[in-house]
């Protein structure tokens, strides 16, 4: 019995995010009378119970299923039939993680030219984010104590959502939609809006830049839509003026995105690590380095992940941890009952007293400690470090006005001081349209 | 009662306690979010809404076909005036397929005006010019002289607009979206009949996504 309660006593311990091992008693837990001083009725009632602690903790010990996913698996379940071999591969993607795939999938298209996988991708990721999500089963399940946050279905943190609408009015702006592309930056700039930071409003300096181009372009005012992005900018540096009959758009990303990580004792607070890139802006050299094209670095997505403030679901996860610790805590007080109310069980026994109601005591306040140590380490307080982990730091544009045909030049990269650095320079042709149409180039330091 | 039961009873007390703070959403306000509701436009919302659906493509361009074939100018035309959709103009925050409207549009007016109006297909004039070339140069047959000009000339453009106004808080999203169209006299410039729709709706979300 001591060896049975010993066993179960460390594998809860064990299961402590924070790692530390708290011992009662000299490291084991003693449920009842030893050897012959046992009381045969303690003895007879500590069995029972010890095995319905034993199926409790079996039961607790199932933890958080796995991320299921619903493609086909060994024995060719359900979910597979009737489905076409291009379903199956979609469907190998947990659905929950559907957004988050689709977004990377369209920064890589994105990069490698394949635009029509890239609008695919991102028109199926904006159906999922563009809505408003309630009553989602998962959803309530990553609020609820034992389940953890990263079982909701992935929209992303909203420098991520905004991202995937600054991409797709790229794409918007490529096929000749600017108004659909301008209806994008809106939409990116609305869901950077109301942070939980002050002065953080819907702060994106491009989006707005590229709203009010949009609308210039559209033969519209864009006049308001560029003081705000100037404003947002700073008096120190300018925007470059709405040349509305520039035709080519050029588009540039470089540096390596925010990193999402779980900080606090029980990793239920999102953080987000930056590594500020060496590539501070770039330039477009054309024309045999007649024409150079400025892309500086307008907006930094760091900044971005980094000055939305305080989440709602933070909250939870806070209450989560709360939980959790006091949970430990309580389990913690009761297991020391218990062990007082063993000692004074075999003292009494000692003198020749009467030690049932001790022992009973201290078997209930052994349950009652190991419920609430299974209860605090079954609770999920992770906070949810899935990300769309190919954005890029910092976003820039230009507008400038070529000839119809092919142009030769190259993209550099300049560093914090105005540096080329040369090895990551890359050669670029753009091919200019006559048909009046601007001309879309996406630009990218990131292979991936 | 001795000390260790009153342990024992203490213990389960705290431990109830303890359990019954199961409820890790406590102090947020609607945590499974407050599912989208349409509103009339004159109605006070709670917070600000989203964006363009089907139903509302349904509902405005049902509203539009009546309105129109209601004006004199195609109630009571003596010969059946010859109308050109022109691309309708986004600018709301949502991407739209901004054909669709016009092509629902026309299909309602088509099928309800019974011969009132008539159609140009400008989106085939490309080809059209390329066919008549090919009938004038003899290379294909023609049923008529090819030389004789007979693509038809507009009498109205139609046309339409989606601007739209969106409030976000914490208390949720809020998106107002206002279609108007219209229809523009191709020989006076003037416009002859507009109408607008309105569509006004707002959610909350889930908090898990708050």
């Amino acid at each position: 019995m001591r060896a049975l309660f010993s066993m179960t006593w460390s594998s809860i311990t064990a299961q402590s995010p924070s790692g530390k091992t708290r011992r009662v008693s000299g490291g084991i837990f003693v449920a009842g009378p030893a050897g012959g001083h046992a009381h045969p009725r303690g003895r007879g009632w500590i069995l029972p119970a010890a095995l319905s602690a034993a199926v409790l903790l079996a039961g607790c010990a199932t933890g958080v299923v796995p991320a299921q996913r619903s493609g086909a698996d060994a024995s060719g379940s359900r979910t597979t039939r009737g489905l076409t071999v291009a379903d199956r591969r979609v469907q190998s993607i947990a659905e929950r993680d559907r957004v988050l795939f689709n977004y990377r999938t369209a920064a890589l298209a994105l990069r490698n030219g394949e635009y029509d996988l890239a609008k695919e991708k991102l028109d199926d990721a904006i159906v999922r984010i563009g809505g408003i999500i309630t009553n989602d089963a998962e959803a309530a399940r990553a609020r609820s104590l034992f389940t953890a946050e990263s079982n909701k279905p992935f929209i992303g943190e909203p420098y991520e959502r905004v991202m995937a609408y600054y991409y797709r009015g790229i794409l918007y702006w490529r096929d000749g939609q600017p108004d659909n592309a301008r209806a994008c930056f809106r939409s990116g700039q609305v869901i950077d809006s109301d942070p939980g930071q002050q002065g953080y409003d819907a702060d994106y300096v491009l989006l707005d830049y590229l709203d009010g181009l949009a609308s210039a372009k559209l033969n519209t005012d864009g006049g308001d839509a560029f003081r705000r992005a100037q404003q947002r900018l700073g008096e120190q540096r300018a925007l470059p003026p709405y040349v509305e009959d520039a035709n080519v758009l050029v588009f540039a990303e470089f540096g390596y995105g925010p990193r999402k990580y779980a900080a606090g004792e029980y990793g239920q607070q999102l953080r987000f690590y930056i590594d500020d890139s060496p590539t501070h802006s770039a330039r477009l050299v054309l024309e045999g380095g007649k024409l150079i094209v400025p892309l500086p670095g307008y907006d930094d997505l760091g900044h971005q992940a980094t000055t939305r403030g305080n989440r709602v679901m933070d909250h939870i996860l806070g209450n989560k941890a709360f939980f959790k610790s006091s949970t430990s805590v309580a389990g913690d007080v009761a297991l020391a009952g218990a062990v007082i109310a063993n000692d004074q069980a075999r003292r009494r026994e000692r003198q020749g007293k009467d030690g049932d109601d001790a022992n009973y005591a201290a078997v209930g306040l052994g349950l009652l400690g190991m419920i609430g140590k299974v209860a605090s380490a079954a609770t999920q307080t992770q906070a949810d470090t899935r990300q769309w982990d190919n954005l890029p730091q910092r976003l820039s544009f230009a507008a400038v006005k070529l000839p119809a045909g092919e142009h030769r030049g190259r993209l550099e990269f300049l560093d914090r001081t105005g540096t080329v650095l040369e090895r990551r320079s890359q050669p670029v042709t753009l091919s200019v349209t006559p048909d009046g149409r601007d001309t879309v180039v996406f630009l990218s330091e990131l292979k991936r | 009662m001795n000390l260790t039961s009153r342990l024992f009873l203490v213990g389960i007390a705290a431990t109830s306690a303890f359990l019954a703070g199961c409820a890790t959403t406590a102090g947020v306000r609607d945590p499974a979010g407050v599912p989208v509701t349409e509103m009339r436009p004159d109605e006070r919302g709670f917070v600000a809404g989203t964006g363009i659906e089907s139903q509302d493509l349904v509902s405005v361009t049902d509203k539009m076909a009546r309105s129109i074939l209601s004006i004199p100018q195609i109630a009571r035309a003596q010969v059946p005036p010859s109308i050109v959709l022109d691309p309708v103009v986004n600018n709301t925050r949502f991407p739209i397929n901004k054909d669709i409207f016009l092509t629902r549009l026309r299909t309602q007016l088509n099928s309800k005006a019974m011969g009132q109006v008539s159609f140009l297909d400008r989106e085939m004039m490309k080809t059209l010019e390329r066919e008549r070339e090919l009938k004038r140069s003899g290379q294909v047959t023609a049923s008529a002289d090819p030389n004789v000009v007979e693509f038809g000339g507009a009498d109205f453009f139609l046309t339409g607009k989606l601007d739209g106004m969106t409030t976000r808080t914490s208390a949720g999203t809020s998106d107002y979206v206002l279609y108007s169209f219209r229809l523009t006299d191709a020989r006076t410039s003037r416009i002859v009949w507009e109408d607008v729709a309105e569509v006004k709706k707002q959610g909350l979300e889930d908090a898990a996504y708050r």
